[in-house]
Protein backbone atom coordinates (compact mmCIF):
# COMPACT_ATOMS: atom_id res chain seq x y z
CA UNK A 1 0.00 0.00 0.00
CA UNK A 2 1.14 3.67 -0.57
CA UNK A 3 1.96 6.02 1.84
CA UNK A 4 -0.60 8.62 2.08
CA UNK A 5 1.94 10.87 0.40
CA UNK A 6 2.63 8.75 -2.24
CA UNK A 7 -0.81 7.95 -3.09
CA UNK A 8 -1.15 12.27 -3.53
CA UNK A 9 1.73 12.06 -6.14
CA UNK A 10 0.19 9.16 -7.87
CA UNK A 11 -2.58 10.80 -8.11
CA UNK A 12 -1.55 14.37 -8.76
CA UNK A 13 0.83 13.43 -11.27
CA UNK A 14 -1.43 10.77 -13.48
CA UNK A 15 0.56 7.64 -12.25
CA UNK A 16 -0.77 4.23 -10.48
CA UNK A 17 -2.64 5.56 -7.01
CA UNK A 18 -3.58 2.56 -5.04
CA UNK A 19 -6.89 4.33 -4.03
CA UNK A 20 -8.96 7.55 -3.70
CA UNK A 21 -6.85 10.44 -1.65
CA UNK A 22 -9.24 10.57 1.23
CA UNK A 23 -10.34 14.03 1.71
CA UNK A 24 -7.44 16.19 3.84
CA UNK A 25 -5.86 12.85 4.64
CA UNK A 26 -2.54 13.54 3.33
CA UNK A 27 -2.19 17.61 5.24
CA UNK A 28 -0.88 17.75 8.35
CA UNK A 29 -2.21 21.66 8.75
CA UNK A 30 0.06 23.32 11.30
CA UNK A 31 -2.45 25.15 12.89
CA UNK A 32 -0.74 26.68 15.80
CA UNK A 33 1.20 28.78 14.13
CA UNK A 34 0.81 32.30 15.44
CA UNK A 35 -0.91 34.58 12.91
CA UNK A 36 -3.41 37.66 12.94
CA UNK A 37 -7.13 36.23 14.22
CA UNK A 38 -9.63 36.46 11.90
CA UNK A 39 -11.96 34.88 13.88
CA UNK A 40 -13.33 34.98 18.00
CA UNK A 41 -15.25 33.07 20.44
CA UNK A 42 -18.87 32.88 20.12
CA UNK A 43 -20.28 35.96 21.57
CA UNK A 44 -17.18 38.19 21.90
CA UNK A 45 -15.76 41.20 19.29
CA UNK A 46 -12.18 41.31 18.81
CA UNK A 47 -9.88 43.95 16.91
CA UNK A 48 -7.10 42.47 15.49
CA UNK A 49 -3.56 43.77 13.87
CA UNK A 50 -4.96 45.25 10.65
CA UNK A 51 -7.48 47.40 13.30
CA UNK A 52 -10.30 44.75 11.26
CA UNK A 53 -13.33 43.80 13.86
CA UNK A 54 -14.33 40.65 14.11
CA UNK A 55 -17.65 39.39 16.14
CA UNK A 56 -19.74 36.68 16.60
CA UNK A 57 -22.65 37.66 17.60
CA UNK A 58 -25.23 34.94 19.48
CA UNK A 59 -27.35 32.62 17.43
CA UNK A 60 -24.55 32.95 14.46
CA UNK A 61 -22.78 29.97 13.14
CA UNK A 62 -19.61 31.96 12.63
CA UNK A 63 -17.68 35.17 12.98
CA UNK A 64 -18.22 38.43 10.58
CA UNK A 65 -15.82 41.10 10.05
CA UNK A 66 -17.91 44.76 11.21
CA UNK A 67 -17.69 47.08 7.96
CA UNK A 68 -20.36 49.90 9.87
CA UNK A 69 -18.99 53.64 9.12
CA UNK A 70 -17.19 53.22 12.95
CA UNK A 71 -15.52 49.94 12.03
CA UNK A 72 -14.35 50.09 8.67
CA UNK A 73 -10.56 50.34 8.52
CA UNK A 74 -10.55 51.44 5.02
CA UNK A 75 -12.81 54.51 4.49
CA UNK A 76 -11.37 55.55 1.26
CA UNK A 77 -8.97 53.43 -0.83
CA UNK A 78 -7.36 56.90 -2.39
CA UNK A 79 -5.32 57.61 0.91
CA UNK A 80 -4.99 53.63 1.69
CA UNK A 81 -1.47 54.91 3.02
CA UNK A 82 -3.59 56.82 5.93
CA UNK A 83 -5.70 54.04 7.08
CA UNK A 84 -3.40 51.05 6.46
CA UNK A 85 -0.79 49.13 8.58
CA UNK A 86 0.18 45.96 8.51
CA UNK A 87 0.64 44.14 11.69
CA UNK A 88 4.18 42.96 12.52
CA UNK A 89 5.29 39.13 11.63
CA UNK A 90 8.21 39.10 13.81
CA UNK A 91 6.70 37.23 16.50
CA UNK A 92 8.84 36.38 19.69
CA UNK A 93 10.23 32.71 19.70
CA UNK A 94 8.11 31.03 22.33
CA UNK A 95 4.96 31.85 20.13
CA UNK A 96 6.49 29.63 17.55
CA UNK A 97 7.13 26.76 19.99
CA UNK A 98 3.54 24.40 19.47
CA UNK A 99 3.80 24.86 16.21
CA UNK A 100 7.37 23.97 15.82
CA UNK A 101 6.65 20.80 18.18
CA UNK A 102 3.89 19.97 15.84
CA UNK A 103 5.72 19.97 12.78
CA UNK A 104 8.31 17.76 14.47
CA UNK A 105 6.36 15.22 15.38
CA UNK A 106 5.14 14.76 11.73
CA UNK A 107 5.92 11.42 9.79
CA UNK A 108 6.77 13.45 6.86
CA UNK A 109 7.32 10.36 4.76
CA UNK A 110 3.65 9.70 5.28
CA UNK A 111 2.20 13.12 5.29
CA UNK A 112 2.91 16.88 4.49
CA UNK A 113 3.47 19.30 7.46
CA UNK A 114 1.56 21.93 5.70
CA UNK A 115 1.33 25.66 6.72
CA UNK A 116 -2.15 27.41 7.05
CA UNK A 117 -2.55 30.87 5.44
CA UNK A 118 -5.70 32.43 5.54
CA UNK A 119 -7.38 34.99 4.44
CA UNK A 120 -6.31 35.17 1.17
CA UNK A 121 -4.91 38.83 -0.85
CA UNK A 122 -8.30 39.38 -2.19
CA UNK A 123 -10.33 38.53 1.37
CA UNK A 124 -7.73 40.68 3.02
CA UNK A 125 -9.16 43.82 0.98
CA UNK A 126 -12.79 42.93 1.73
CA UNK A 127 -12.13 42.36 5.21
CA UNK A 128 -10.24 45.95 4.95
CA UNK A 129 -13.44 47.98 3.27
CA UNK A 130 -15.78 45.57 2.85
CA UNK A 131 -17.34 43.25 -0.22
CA UNK A 132 -18.95 46.10 -2.33
CA UNK A 133 -16.07 49.11 -1.76
CA UNK A 134 -13.68 46.61 -2.20
CA UNK A 135 -15.03 45.16 -5.58
CA UNK A 136 -15.74 48.64 -7.15
CA UNK A 137 -12.02 49.74 -6.55
CA UNK A 138 -10.80 47.47 -8.67
CA UNK A 139 -12.75 49.28 -11.50
CA UNK A 140 -13.19 52.66 -10.23
CA UNK A 141 -9.56 53.07 -8.40
CA UNK A 142 -7.21 50.17 -10.31
CA UNK A 143 -4.07 52.29 -9.02
CA UNK A 144 -4.73 52.75 -5.68
CA UNK A 145 -5.89 49.47 -5.55
CA UNK A 146 -2.45 48.16 -7.11
CA UNK A 147 -0.60 49.88 -4.74
CA UNK A 148 -2.68 48.35 -2.25
CA UNK A 149 -2.48 45.28 -3.31
CA UNK A 150 1.51 45.65 -3.71
CA UNK A 151 1.57 46.27 -0.06
CA UNK A 152 -0.18 43.29 1.14
CA UNK A 153 1.58 41.19 -0.65
CA UNK A 154 5.09 42.38 0.97
CA UNK A 155 3.08 41.69 4.34
CA UNK A 156 2.49 38.06 3.19
CA UNK A 157 5.60 37.73 1.70
CA UNK A 158 7.49 38.75 5.30
CA UNK A 159 4.64 36.51 6.96
CA UNK A 160 5.75 33.07 4.53
CA UNK A 161 9.93 33.92 5.66
CA UNK A 162 8.57 33.56 9.21
CA UNK A 163 6.96 30.04 8.39
CA UNK A 164 9.37 28.71 6.27
CA UNK A 165 11.80 29.62 8.87
CA UNK A 166 10.45 28.33 11.98
CA UNK A 167 8.53 24.76 10.24
CA UNK A 168 10.14 23.71 7.07
CA UNK A 169 6.75 22.95 5.63
CA UNK A 170 6.43 20.81 2.58
CA UNK A 171 2.86 22.18 1.35
CA UNK A 172 0.96 24.82 1.30
CA UNK A 173 -2.77 25.02 2.62
CA UNK A 174 -4.28 29.01 1.55
CA UNK A 175 -7.17 30.26 1.72
CA UNK A 176 -8.82 33.24 -0.48
CA UNK A 177 -12.52 32.79 -1.80
CA UNK A 178 -12.53 33.93 -5.12
CA UNK A 179 -16.32 33.73 -6.14
CA UNK A 180 -20.11 32.74 -5.32
CA UNK A 181 -21.39 29.31 -6.38
CA UNK A 182 -22.27 30.04 -9.91
CA UNK A 183 -19.80 32.65 -10.83
CA UNK A 184 -16.25 34.38 -9.86
CA UNK A 185 -16.47 37.61 -7.95
CA UNK A 186 -14.18 39.71 -10.75
CA UNK A 187 -13.89 38.88 -14.37
CA UNK A 188 -11.04 36.94 -15.38
CA UNK A 189 -9.32 39.70 -17.24
CA UNK A 190 -9.53 42.13 -13.84
CA UNK A 191 -8.36 39.02 -11.95
CA UNK A 192 -5.64 38.55 -14.25
CA UNK A 193 -4.36 42.24 -13.70
CA UNK A 194 -4.52 42.33 -10.02
CA UNK A 195 -4.58 38.97 -8.04
CA UNK A 196 -2.60 37.02 -10.15
CA UNK A 197 0.86 38.87 -10.13
CA UNK A 198 0.61 38.89 -6.05
CA UNK A 199 -0.41 35.12 -6.15
CA UNK A 200 2.48 34.56 -8.41
CA UNK A 201 5.20 36.37 -6.08
CA UNK A 202 3.84 34.18 -3.01
CA UNK A 203 3.53 30.98 -4.31
CA UNK A 204 6.69 31.36 -6.03
CA UNK A 205 8.40 32.83 -3.25
CA UNK A 206 7.23 29.40 -1.10
CA UNK A 207 8.00 26.86 -3.59
CA UNK A 208 11.68 28.89 -3.81
CA UNK A 209 11.73 27.59 -0.12
CA UNK A 210 11.09 24.47 0.08
CA UNK A 211 7.48 23.91 -0.46
CA UNK A 212 6.12 20.99 -3.01
CA UNK A 213 2.60 21.38 -3.27
CA UNK A 214 0.33 24.47 -3.15
CA UNK A 215 -3.28 23.80 -2.08
CA UNK A 216 -5.48 26.53 -2.40
CA UNK A 217 -8.83 26.94 -1.34
CA UNK A 218 -11.57 28.85 -2.95
CA UNK A 219 -14.95 26.69 -2.75
CA UNK A 220 -16.72 28.26 -5.53
CA UNK A 221 -17.91 28.75 -9.42
CA UNK A 222 -13.84 29.07 -10.76
CA UNK A 223 -13.51 26.97 -14.20
CA UNK A 224 -12.42 30.60 -15.73
CA UNK A 225 -9.95 31.12 -13.47
CA UNK A 226 -8.27 27.68 -13.64
CA UNK A 227 -5.53 28.63 -16.28
CA UNK A 228 -4.40 31.80 -14.04
CA UNK A 229 -4.54 28.86 -11.23
CA UNK A 230 -1.96 26.82 -13.07
CA UNK A 231 0.00 30.00 -13.90
CA UNK A 232 0.67 30.76 -10.17
CA UNK A 233 1.91 27.25 -8.88
CA UNK A 234 -1.19 25.73 -7.56
CA UNK A 235 -0.96 22.38 -7.80
CA UNK A 236 -4.58 21.08 -6.26
CA UNK A 237 -7.71 23.84 -6.31
CA UNK A 238 -9.54 22.80 -2.96
CA UNK A 239 -12.88 23.80 -2.95
CA UNK A 240 -13.98 23.25 -6.37
CA UNK A 241 -17.87 22.73 -6.75
CA UNK A 242 -19.69 20.71 -8.73
CA UNK A 243 -21.24 24.09 -10.35
CA UNK A 244 -18.01 23.96 -12.21
CA UNK A 245 -18.09 20.52 -14.92
CA UNK A 246 -15.25 18.83 -13.33
CA UNK A 247 -14.70 15.81 -15.44
CA UNK A 248 -14.70 18.46 -18.47
CA UNK A 249 -11.34 20.53 -16.22
CA UNK A 250 -9.74 17.55 -15.12
CA UNK A 251 -9.78 15.79 -18.96
CA UNK A 252 -8.48 19.61 -20.13
CA UNK A 253 -5.83 20.53 -17.25
CA UNK A 254 -5.19 17.08 -15.30
CA UNK A 255 -1.59 17.16 -14.93
CA UNK A 256 -0.96 20.70 -14.86
CA UNK A 257 -3.41 20.89 -11.81
CA UNK A 258 -5.66 18.69 -9.47
CA UNK A 259 -9.19 19.22 -8.19
CA UNK A 260 -10.19 18.46 -4.69
CA UNK A 261 -13.92 19.02 -3.52
CA UNK A 262 -16.70 18.00 -5.79
CA UNK A 263 -18.81 17.19 -3.21
CA UNK A 264 -21.23 20.08 -2.32
CA UNK A 265 -21.62 21.35 1.23
CA UNK A 266 -24.91 22.45 0.13
CA UNK A 267 -25.97 18.93 -0.82
CA UNK A 268 -25.03 17.01 1.81
CA UNK A 269 -24.52 19.36 4.58
CA UNK A 270 -27.61 20.29 6.20
CA UNK A 271 -29.50 19.84 9.06
CA UNK A 272 -31.67 16.61 7.51
CA UNK A 273 -28.73 15.01 6.08
CA UNK A 274 -27.82 11.28 6.29
CA UNK A 275 -25.43 9.14 5.70
CA UNK A 276 -26.77 7.33 2.78
CA UNK A 277 -27.30 10.73 1.11
CA UNK A 278 -23.96 11.79 1.65
CA UNK A 279 -23.14 8.20 0.00
CA UNK A 280 -25.07 9.31 -3.18
CA UNK A 281 -23.05 12.34 -3.73
CA UNK A 282 -19.84 10.90 -3.32
CA UNK A 283 -20.49 8.27 -5.46
CA UNK A 284 -21.69 10.28 -8.34
CA UNK A 285 -18.27 12.43 -8.17
CA UNK A 286 -16.02 9.47 -8.00
CA UNK A 287 -17.65 7.79 -10.85
CA UNK A 288 -17.69 11.05 -12.95
CA UNK A 289 -14.58 12.63 -11.93
CA UNK A 290 -12.43 9.20 -12.38
CA UNK A 291 -9.27 8.38 -10.17
CA UNK A 292 -6.54 11.04 -11.42
CA UNK A 293 -5.94 14.58 -10.73
CA UNK A 294 -9.08 14.43 -8.56
CA UNK A 295 -9.36 13.91 -4.52
CA UNK A 296 -13.50 13.67 -3.70
CA UNK A 297 -14.00 16.33 -0.79
CA UNK A 298 -16.37 18.31 0.96
CA UNK A 299 -16.13 21.64 -0.18
CA UNK A 300 -15.71 23.33 3.04
CA UNK A 301 -12.33 24.68 3.91
CA UNK A 302 -10.60 22.49 6.04
CA UNK A 303 -11.24 19.01 7.45
CA UNK A 304 -14.69 20.14 9.20
CA UNK A 305 -18.60 19.72 8.05
CA UNK A 306 -21.49 22.56 9.43
CA UNK A 307 -23.09 19.11 11.22
CA UNK A 308 -21.30 16.94 13.42
CA UNK A 309 -20.89 13.63 11.42
CA UNK A 310 -21.00 14.58 7.82
CA UNK A 311 -17.21 14.65 7.30
CA UNK A 312 -16.86 11.07 8.69
CA UNK A 313 -19.89 9.93 6.73
CA UNK A 314 -17.70 11.16 3.17
CA UNK A 315 -15.03 10.20 4.64
CA UNK A 316 -16.23 6.62 5.09
CA UNK A 317 -18.13 6.35 1.76
CA UNK A 318 -14.83 7.79 0.33
CA UNK A 319 -13.26 4.30 1.23
CA UNK A 320 -16.28 2.69 0.04
CA UNK A 321 -15.39 3.86 -3.11
CA UNK A 322 -12.06 3.05 -3.14
CA UNK A 323 -12.72 -0.71 -2.24
CA UNK A 324 -15.04 -0.70 -5.22
CA UNK A 325 -13.38 1.35 -7.84
CA UNK A 326 -9.51 0.57 -7.20
CA UNK A 327 -8.42 -3.20 -7.63
CA UNK B 1 -26.60 59.44 -29.73
CA UNK B 2 -29.90 61.27 -27.61
CA UNK B 3 -29.10 62.21 -24.29
CA UNK B 4 -31.32 59.52 -23.39
CA UNK B 5 -29.16 56.83 -24.88
CA UNK B 6 -25.66 58.56 -23.54
CA UNK B 7 -27.65 57.80 -20.18
CA UNK B 8 -28.54 54.48 -20.81
CA UNK B 9 -24.66 53.92 -22.09
CA UNK B 10 -23.15 55.73 -19.13
CA UNK B 11 -25.70 53.50 -17.04
CA UNK B 12 -25.00 50.36 -18.45
CA UNK B 13 -21.27 50.82 -18.40
CA UNK B 14 -21.49 51.79 -14.63
CA UNK B 15 -19.97 55.53 -15.10
CA UNK B 16 -21.34 56.85 -11.87
CA UNK B 17 -19.44 60.56 -11.91
CA UNK B 18 -20.65 61.18 -15.54
CA UNK B 19 -24.24 60.15 -14.93
CA UNK B 20 -26.09 63.24 -13.37
CA UNK B 21 -25.12 65.63 -15.52
CA UNK B 22 -26.12 63.71 -18.55
CA UNK B 23 -29.35 62.91 -16.80
CA UNK B 24 -29.47 67.22 -16.11
CA UNK B 25 -28.44 67.44 -19.63
CA UNK B 26 -31.56 64.99 -20.93
CA UNK B 27 -33.91 66.74 -18.44
CA UNK B 28 -32.74 70.45 -20.33
CA UNK B 29 -33.04 68.91 -23.68
CA UNK B 30 -36.47 68.17 -23.16
CA UNK B 31 -36.78 64.82 -22.00
CA UNK B 32 -39.28 63.74 -19.82
CA UNK B 33 -38.55 62.76 -16.44
CA UNK B 34 -40.29 59.18 -16.31
CA UNK B 35 -38.53 58.30 -19.86
CA UNK B 36 -34.92 58.90 -18.63
CA UNK B 37 -36.14 56.84 -15.63
CA UNK B 38 -37.49 54.33 -17.80
CA UNK B 39 -34.20 54.33 -20.10
CA UNK B 40 -32.20 53.42 -16.98
CA UNK B 41 -34.35 50.90 -15.87
CA UNK B 42 -34.17 49.30 -19.05
CA UNK B 43 -30.20 49.45 -18.58
CA UNK B 44 -30.34 47.60 -15.64
CA UNK B 45 -31.88 45.01 -17.39
CA UNK B 46 -29.73 44.50 -20.03
CA UNK B 47 -27.23 44.56 -17.13
CA UNK B 48 -29.28 41.52 -15.12
CA UNK B 49 -29.56 39.72 -18.49
CA UNK B 50 -25.63 39.56 -19.13
CA UNK B 51 -24.79 39.27 -15.64
CA UNK B 52 -27.26 35.75 -15.56
CA UNK B 53 -25.27 34.67 -18.69
CA UNK B 54 -21.87 35.26 -16.85
CA UNK B 55 -20.97 38.31 -19.31
CA UNK B 56 -20.27 40.59 -16.54
CA UNK B 57 -19.29 40.08 -12.88
CA UNK B 58 -20.68 41.55 -9.70
CA UNK B 59 -18.25 44.80 -9.28
CA UNK B 60 -19.70 45.19 -12.77
CA UNK B 61 -23.22 44.88 -11.63
CA UNK B 62 -22.53 47.25 -8.66
CA UNK B 63 -20.88 49.80 -10.45
CA UNK B 64 -24.12 50.01 -12.60
CA UNK B 65 -26.33 50.65 -9.96
CA UNK B 66 -24.00 53.29 -8.42
CA UNK B 67 -24.54 54.69 -11.64
CA UNK B 68 -28.33 54.67 -11.62
CA UNK B 69 -28.42 55.88 -8.20
CA UNK B 70 -26.84 59.02 -9.13
CA UNK B 71 -29.52 59.44 -11.76
CA UNK B 72 -32.24 58.90 -9.91
CA UNK B 73 -31.02 61.61 -7.56
CA UNK B 74 -31.49 63.77 -10.17
CA UNK B 75 -34.76 62.75 -11.18
CA UNK B 76 -36.30 62.46 -7.37
CA UNK B 77 -36.81 66.49 -7.00
CA UNK B 78 -38.59 66.33 -10.20
CA UNK B 79 -40.70 63.37 -9.94
CA UNK B 80 -41.42 63.93 -6.32
CA UNK B 81 -45.27 62.70 -5.18
CA UNK B 82 -45.63 61.33 -8.48
CA UNK B 83 -45.81 57.48 -7.82
CA UNK B 84 -46.89 56.20 -10.93
CA UNK B 85 -43.90 54.00 -11.95
CA UNK B 86 -43.23 52.20 -8.66
CA UNK B 87 -44.34 48.50 -9.01
CA UNK B 88 -45.16 48.46 -5.07
CA UNK B 89 -42.91 48.14 -1.80
CA UNK B 90 -41.04 44.99 -1.47
CA UNK B 91 -39.35 44.13 2.32
CA UNK B 92 -36.19 42.08 1.44
CA UNK B 93 -33.89 41.20 4.82
CA UNK B 94 -30.87 38.31 5.02
CA UNK B 95 -32.79 35.55 7.57
CA UNK B 96 -32.00 35.14 11.10
CA UNK B 97 -28.62 33.31 12.00
CA UNK B 98 -26.94 34.14 8.74
CA UNK B 99 -24.88 37.44 7.94
CA UNK B 100 -23.91 37.21 4.43
CA UNK B 101 -25.20 40.05 2.50
CA UNK B 102 -23.49 40.24 -0.64
CA UNK B 103 -26.44 38.87 -2.73
CA UNK B 104 -29.01 40.46 -1.23
CA UNK B 105 -27.73 43.85 -1.73
CA UNK B 106 -27.42 42.90 -5.57
CA UNK B 107 -31.19 41.62 -5.57
CA UNK B 108 -31.89 45.09 -3.27
CA UNK B 109 -30.26 46.54 -6.29
CA UNK B 110 -31.78 45.10 -8.99
CA UNK B 111 -35.23 45.09 -7.53
CA UNK B 112 -35.10 48.88 -6.99
CA UNK B 113 -33.88 49.64 -10.28
CA UNK B 114 -36.80 47.62 -11.63
CA UNK B 115 -39.06 50.06 -9.95
CA UNK B 116 -39.85 48.36 -6.67
CA UNK B 117 -39.83 50.75 -3.35
CA UNK B 118 -37.29 48.39 -1.33
CA UNK B 119 -37.51 48.33 2.01
CA UNK B 120 -33.78 47.03 3.21
CA UNK B 121 -33.99 44.98 6.74
CA UNK B 122 -30.21 43.97 7.05
CA UNK B 123 -29.00 40.81 7.92
CA UNK B 124 -30.26 38.46 10.63
CA UNK B 125 -33.87 39.28 10.38
CA UNK B 126 -36.12 37.40 13.12
CA UNK B 127 -39.27 36.27 10.79
CA UNK B 128 -41.33 38.11 12.64
CA UNK B 129 -39.70 41.24 11.47
CA UNK B 130 -40.67 40.35 7.87
CA UNK B 131 -44.25 40.68 9.38
CA UNK B 132 -43.95 43.75 11.16
CA UNK B 133 -42.04 45.28 8.75
CA UNK B 134 -44.99 44.19 5.69
CA UNK B 135 -47.51 45.76 8.25
CA UNK B 136 -45.44 49.34 9.00
CA UNK B 137 -44.87 49.90 5.51
CA UNK B 138 -47.60 51.07 2.87
CA UNK B 139 -47.97 48.89 -0.65
CA UNK B 140 -46.30 46.48 0.49
CA UNK B 141 -46.57 43.39 -2.61
CA UNK B 142 -43.33 41.38 -1.96
CA UNK B 143 -41.35 40.42 0.78
CA UNK B 144 -37.58 38.74 -0.55
CA UNK B 145 -35.72 36.48 1.56
CA UNK B 146 -31.93 35.83 1.05
CA UNK B 147 -30.11 32.98 2.84
CA UNK B 148 -26.52 31.51 2.43
CA UNK B 149 -26.18 28.79 4.85
CA UNK B 150 -27.50 25.12 4.93
CA UNK B 151 -27.01 25.82 8.55
CA UNK B 152 -30.20 28.26 8.57
CA UNK B 153 -32.29 26.45 5.81
CA UNK B 154 -34.87 25.87 8.57
CA UNK B 155 -34.70 29.90 9.45
CA UNK B 156 -35.75 30.32 5.84
CA UNK B 157 -38.81 28.35 6.01
CA UNK B 158 -39.93 29.57 9.16
CA UNK B 159 -39.81 33.32 7.30
CA UNK B 160 -42.03 31.95 4.70
CA UNK B 161 -44.32 30.44 7.22
CA UNK B 162 -44.71 33.17 9.21
CA UNK B 163 -45.17 35.86 6.55
CA UNK B 164 -47.68 33.46 5.04
CA UNK B 165 -49.87 32.65 8.18
CA UNK B 166 -49.63 36.43 9.09
CA UNK B 167 -50.04 37.67 5.45
CA UNK B 168 -52.32 34.52 3.64
CA UNK B 169 -52.09 37.17 0.30
CA UNK B 170 -48.53 38.56 0.56
CA UNK B 171 -45.97 36.92 -2.10
CA UNK B 172 -42.56 35.61 -0.83
CA UNK B 173 -39.75 35.27 -3.16
CA UNK B 174 -36.64 33.43 -1.44
CA UNK B 175 -33.16 32.76 -3.19
CA UNK B 176 -29.32 32.51 -1.94
CA UNK B 177 -26.55 30.13 -2.78
CA UNK B 178 -28.12 26.31 -1.35
CA UNK B 179 -31.81 27.57 -2.19
CA UNK B 180 -33.39 25.68 -4.93
CA UNK B 181 -37.02 25.98 -6.88
CA UNK B 182 -37.78 22.70 -5.41
CA UNK B 183 -36.93 23.80 -2.12
CA UNK B 184 -39.12 27.13 -2.63
CA UNK B 185 -41.58 25.13 -3.43
CA UNK B 186 -41.30 22.43 -0.38
CA UNK B 187 -41.29 26.02 1.92
CA UNK B 188 -44.56 27.31 0.33
CA UNK B 189 -42.65 30.23 -1.47
CA UNK B 190 -44.04 32.08 -4.70
CA UNK B 191 -40.85 32.14 -6.59
CA UNK B 192 -37.32 31.51 -6.42
CA UNK B 193 -34.46 33.06 -8.97
CA UNK B 194 -30.88 31.87 -8.83
CA UNK B 195 -29.44 34.85 -9.45
CA UNK B 196 -29.59 39.25 -8.87
CA UNK B 197 -30.01 39.43 -12.77
CA UNK B 198 -33.09 37.18 -13.09
CA UNK B 199 -34.53 38.23 -9.36
CA UNK B 200 -36.27 41.47 -11.14
CA UNK B 201 -38.46 39.40 -13.65
CA UNK B 202 -38.68 37.19 -11.33
CA UNK B 203 -40.38 39.58 -8.68
CA UNK B 204 -42.85 41.63 -11.15
CA UNK B 205 -43.95 37.85 -12.20
CA UNK B 206 -44.61 36.59 -8.84
CA UNK B 207 -47.00 40.09 -8.55
CA UNK B 208 -48.68 40.19 -11.92
CA UNK B 209 -47.19 43.15 -12.71
C1 LIG C 1 -18.01 35.97 0.68
C2 LIG C 1 -18.35 34.93 1.74
C3 LIG C 1 -18.26 35.32 3.08
C4 LIG C 1 -17.93 36.74 3.50
C5 LIG C 1 -19.26 37.50 3.52
C6 LIG C 1 -19.17 39.00 3.28
C7 LIG C 1 -20.56 39.59 3.24
N1 LIG C 1 -20.64 40.84 3.56
O1 LIG C 1 -21.56 38.97 2.93
C8 LIG C 1 -17.34 36.45 4.92
C9 LIG C 1 -15.86 36.17 4.77
C10 LIG C 1 -17.51 37.57 5.94
C11 LIG C 1 -18.06 35.17 5.30
C12 LIG C 1 -18.30 34.74 6.60
C13 LIG C 1 -18.81 33.50 6.93
N2 LIG C 1 -19.08 32.49 6.06
CO1 LIG C 1 -19.16 32.70 4.14
N3 LIG C 1 -19.02 32.67 2.27
C14 LIG C 1 -18.73 33.59 1.38
C15 LIG C 1 -18.73 32.96 -0.03
C16 LIG C 1 -17.29 32.73 -0.45
C17 LIG C 1 -19.42 33.76 -1.11
C18 LIG C 1 -20.82 34.26 -0.78
C19 LIG C 1 -21.14 35.46 -1.63
O2 LIG C 1 -21.02 36.60 -1.19
N4 LIG C 1 -21.45 35.26 -2.90
C20 LIG C 1 -21.66 36.34 -3.88
C21 LIG C 1 -23.12 36.63 -4.09
C22 LIG C 1 -23.28 37.63 -5.22
O3 LIG C 1 -23.76 35.43 -4.44
P1 LIG C 1 -24.95 34.83 -3.55
O4 LIG C 1 -24.82 35.26 -2.17
O5 LIG C 1 -25.06 33.39 -3.87
O6 LIG C 1 -26.25 35.59 -4.11
C23 LIG C 1 -26.71 35.46 -5.42
C24 LIG C 1 -27.83 34.40 -5.57
O7 LIG C 1 -27.74 33.37 -4.60
C25 LIG C 1 -29.09 35.19 -5.54
N5 LIG C 1 -29.74 35.49 -4.27
C26 LIG C 1 -29.22 35.69 -3.04
N6 LIG C 1 -30.18 36.01 -2.17
C27 LIG C 1 -31.33 36.07 -2.85
C28 LIG C 1 -32.63 36.36 -2.44
C29 LIG C 1 -33.67 36.35 -3.37
C30 LIG C 1 -35.05 36.69 -2.93
C31 LIG C 1 -33.39 36.01 -4.72
C32 LIG C 1 -34.49 35.98 -5.70
C33 LIG C 1 -32.10 35.70 -5.13
C34 LIG C 1 -31.08 35.73 -4.19
O8 LIG C 1 -28.73 36.40 -6.14
C35 LIG C 1 -27.40 36.78 -5.75
C36 LIG C 1 -26.73 37.56 -6.83
O9 LIG C 1 -26.68 36.89 -8.05
C37 LIG C 1 -19.52 31.61 0.23
C38 LIG C 1 -19.12 30.45 -0.67
C39 LIG C 1 -19.96 30.37 -1.92
N7 LIG C 1 -19.35 29.81 -2.90
O10 LIG C 1 -21.10 30.80 -1.96
C40 LIG C 1 -19.19 31.34 1.71
C41 LIG C 1 -20.16 30.52 2.57
C42 LIG C 1 -21.59 30.91 2.27
N8 LIG C 1 -19.79 30.92 3.93
C43 LIG C 1 -19.81 29.95 4.79
C44 LIG C 1 -19.49 30.06 6.18
C45 LIG C 1 -19.46 28.77 6.97
C46 LIG C 1 -19.19 31.32 6.75
C47 LIG C 1 -18.84 31.58 8.23
C48 LIG C 1 -19.64 30.81 9.25
C49 LIG C 1 -17.34 31.36 8.39
C50 LIG C 1 -16.84 31.33 9.83
N9 LIG C 1 -16.55 30.15 10.30
O11 LIG C 1 -16.71 32.34 10.45
C51 LIG C 1 -19.12 33.09 8.33
C52 LIG C 1 -20.63 33.34 8.52
C53 LIG C 1 -21.09 33.99 9.76
C54 LIG C 1 -22.61 34.11 9.73
N10 LIG C 1 -23.22 33.92 10.85
O12 LIG C 1 -23.26 34.34 8.73
C55 LIG C 1 -20.20 28.64 4.13
C56 LIG C 1 -21.58 28.16 4.46
C57 LIG C 1 -21.59 26.66 4.71
C58 LIG C 1 -22.95 26.18 4.95
N11 LIG C 1 -23.10 25.29 5.90
O13 LIG C 1 -23.89 26.57 4.29
C59 LIG C 1 -19.94 28.94 2.62
C60 LIG C 1 -20.82 28.19 1.64
C61 LIG C 1 -18.45 28.60 2.40
C62 LIG C 1 -18.11 27.17 2.81
N12 LIG C 1 -18.39 26.16 2.05
O14 LIG C 1 -17.53 26.99 3.84
N13 LIG C 1 -18.43 34.49 4.17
Amino acid sequence: MLTKRQNLLETIKGGEPDRFVNQYEFLELIREAPKEPFMTQKGSEIKNGWGITIRWPEGQIGSFPVHDDNHKVLKDITEWRKYVRAPAVNYPAERWTEAIAHANAVDRDEKYVTAFVTPGIFELTHYLMGMEDALMSYYEEPEAMHELIDYLTEYELQYAKQIIENLHPDALFHHDDWGSQISSFMSPETFEEFILPAYKKIYGFYKENGVEIIVHHSDSYGANLVPYMIDMGIDIWQGVMNTNNIPELIKEYGGKISFMGGIHSGEVDFPEWTPEIVMEHVEKACNECGKSYFIPNLSQGGPISSFPGVYEAASEAIDMMSKKLFK
Amino acid sequence: MSKIEEVKVLVETGKSKKVAAAVQEALDAGDKAQDILDAMIASMGVVGDKFSSGEIFVPEMLIAAKAMSKGVEVLKPVMAGDGSSSLGTCIMGTIAGDLHDIGKNLVVMMLESAGFDMVDLGVDVPAERFVEAAKENNNVVLVACSGLLTTTMPALKEAVQTVKAALPDMKVIVGGAPVTQEYADEIGADGYAPDAGSSASKAKVIIGA
